[in-house]
């Protein structure tokens, strides 16, 4: 898979991954659960657990691939470059 | 009922505490701004802040004052919806730094405005840049008018002389220190939110009996039994799956459009460490927010256990209250000083975002040939404008404050945020998409508010229509509607299409994500922008069907 469709599908997904775990309580609205966790009724503690380590996990992860793909469209980059450069001087 | 006044009865130690805190960020902004000689070190700080300062001073920006007294309050009055709504706001930088922040930063903009300026031309910045200083504004006055409140009611300074002395204060600071000093007062000013609002949010729980008050954040299960006996309906989620579909659109898409946390990515060293403080930030705002669901909990607990209710006009003091009552009044006085540095961080991001829109999006758009000393000039000049214009606003404030900054969310999300998401990933996109979606969005968020005709809304509900829950569900996709539609349109219609310009934003729109060739086949994908239209206009649609509440 090329940079771009990487850059593309990380930035979906990722986004996506956001979302879900920041809106639990979205979840919990459409499939409510009944229990405790913790202590805490399951559909308060999960939503506040996961908003803040769900959420610096995946910070963790996106800025890891991130720095991936930022590389990968560097060498790509040059590579086009280089290949256009040729090219030219043909 | 009795009603208690909530005072410090030594207001002079409260003041003391506030008069340490300024004199230390007026020697920060002092000796961090000697520097700034262009633009870039007034509004970017240089583009060359570490991650971890980066990450505490988004972190800080973003909590305003109202996480000491507006958000407990709601929570006192919503329960857990309200906490469900604050645990998704921890969405915005994470998000802004993954959709477009690096894009941006790569490209070096002063704010996101500076972008569509770039990439849609003249008309569109302006009308975006309009439309954000009406956002920062809202949030400044919002700062304002709840730091002149703290010195009114809990310090007794007159509102009048709280407001013009604390006003030009702040402004002075502010515009003194520029991005550099703010942000580093930002960083030190997260460290005392965090520490002003949990360390006593321990002695507090320890007080009540909690067992859990070394880590009040997350160690306060043992009152749960006891908060189900009092106030069985706590924990009830109380509304819709529409209600809390609606909060993406209100409030996940609304941060993306907020231009002063945008700028704080900006600020970054490099990409990498943009992306090290988007972790910092998590972190920390996980560690402060999880506190602030606490310190609400601990406020219904109180009034239940207690039997004591607090005044409807006195929920935003929750967490004063709760020191008061249960802390030593030195640590009140603590604690109002955090309050009072929460805000001034978010007022000094809000200048610092107006400074760059009126001086660099519209005065040096329209008359680009100013020197470099005149811009920095000007931006001063931008800064200490927008602080008086919002003390001047504050002296006759809007009834509707309390919310407002939550709807100025909506109206940021609806104006600025298509804009840069569909600006960055779909070249398609153009000037005349940009224009109708800003201004008609704009324009039909502000009337559906409760706030310009009452007998217009969407929802039914006041807080949901107030904070521009409903509205936003409407407006939002409107706006992305507009944007996709008329840009593919008018692509289409030759004496609309100039290929110079499009040559132009092909190019910009692939250096901003590192290529320096064009390629026709990246960032042009209209199969996404059709699923996002059609996604769009069943969620704009499911606005207009009739809310359960």
């Amino acid at each position: 898979m090329n940079a771009h469709k990487k850059e593309v599908l990380f930035t979906i997904l990722m986004t996506l991954a956001f979302l879900l775990t920041a809106h639990t309580g979205l979840l919990f609205s459409l499939f409510p659960v009944e229990g405790y966790m913790f202590g805490f009724p399951i559909m308060y503690i999960v939503p506040i657990l996961l908003g803040w380590f769900g959420i610096l996990f995946l910070t963790i992860i996106s800025g890891v691939i991130g720095n991936r793909i930022d590389e990968a469209i560097e060498k790509e980059n040059q590579e086009e470059l280089s290949k256009h450069n040729n090219e030219g001087a043909v | 009922m009795e009603e208690q006044l909530w005072q410090l009865s030594n207001p002079l130690l409260g003041v003391f505490f506030i008069i340490l805190t300024f004199v230390l960020f007026y020697v920060v902004s002092y000796i961090s701004n000697r520097q700034s000689k262009t633009v870039q070190d007034l509004y970017v700080a240089g583009a060359g802040v570490g991650p971890i300062t980066n990450g505490l001073a988004m972190a800080s920006t973003y909590m305003s004052l109202a996480t000491f007294l507006g958000v407990t309050a709601l929570i006192l009055r919503l329960q857990v919806p309200f906490i469900l709504v604050w645990i998704q706001m921890v969405l915005a930088i994470p998000l802004i730094t993954i959709i477009y922040g690096v894009c941006l930063r790569r490209m070096g903009a002063f704010s996101p405005t500076h972008f569509i300026r770039d990439r849609y031309g003249k008309t569109a910045s302006i009308i975006a840049a309009l439309w954000m200083i009406l956002v920062c504004l809202m949030y400044a006055l919002g700062q304002m008018i709840g730091i002149a409140v703290t010195f009114e009611t809990l310090l007794g300074i007159p509102y009048m002389t709280g407001l013009i002395v604390g006003g030009l204060i702040i402004v002075g600071y502010v515009t003194i220190g520029g991005m550099s000093g703010a942000t580093n007062n930002a960083a030190i000013q997260m460290v005392i939110i965090a520490l002003m609002f949990i360390v006593p949010l321990g002695a507090i729980m320890k007080a009540m009996g909690s067992t859990g008050w070394f880590f009040p954040p997350l160690f306060y299960a043992d009152m749960v039994p006891a908060m189900l006996e009092a106030f069985p309906s706590f924990f009830d989620y109380q509304f819709s799956v529409k209600w809390y579909f609606a909060l993406i659109p209100a409030f996940t898409i609304g941060a993306l459009g907020l231009p002063h946390l945008a700028m704080r990515i900006y600020t970054a060293s490099s990409l990498k460490s943009a992306r090290s403080a988007m972790i910092w930030f998590a972190f920390i705002i996980g560690l402060v927010f999880s506190a602030t669901y606490t310190m609400g909990f601990a406020g219904v607990y109180f009034e239940q256990s207690t039997g004591i209710m607090i005044a409807d006009a006195d929920t935003d003091k929750l967490t004063i209250i709760l020191n008061m009552v249960y802390n030593p009044e030195w640590v009140t006085a603590l604690v109002i000083a955090g309050a009072i540095s929460a805000g001034l961080s978010t007022i000094s991001g809000n200048l610092l975002a107006i400074g760059a829109l009126i001086s660099q999006d519209i005065v040096t758009t329209l008359k680009p040939d100013l020197s470099s000393k005149m811009k920095v000039r000007l931006g001063y000049f931008s800064i200490f404008l927008g602080g008086i214009a919002s003390i001047i606003l504050a002296i006759n404030p809007p009834g509707f404050l309390v919310v407002s900054i939550l709807w100025a969310f909506g109206l940021a999300g609806v104006t600025n945020a298509p804009l840069i998401i569909m600006g960055v990933w779909w070249k398609e996109a153009n000037r005349f998409g940009a224009i109708a979606a800003s201004l008609i969005g704009g324009i039909v968020y502000v009337i559906i508010s409760p706030f310009v005709f009452p007998s217009i809304v969407i929802g039914g509900h006041a807080l949901t229509d107030g904070m521009g829950i409903s509205g936003s569900m409407f407006a939002v996709p409107l706006s992305f509607i507009l944007l996709i539609a008329i840009s593919y349109i008018t692509n289409r219609i030759p004496s609309l299409n100039d290929t110079g310009i499009r040559d132009e934003v092909n190019k910009l729109v692939e250096r901003i994500h590192g290529w320096s060739l064009v390629n026709p086949n990246r960032y042009n994908n209209n199969i996404g922008a059709f699923i996002a239209l059609a996604a769009c206009f069943i969620v704009m649609i499911w606005a207009l069907v009739p809310w359960d509440f």
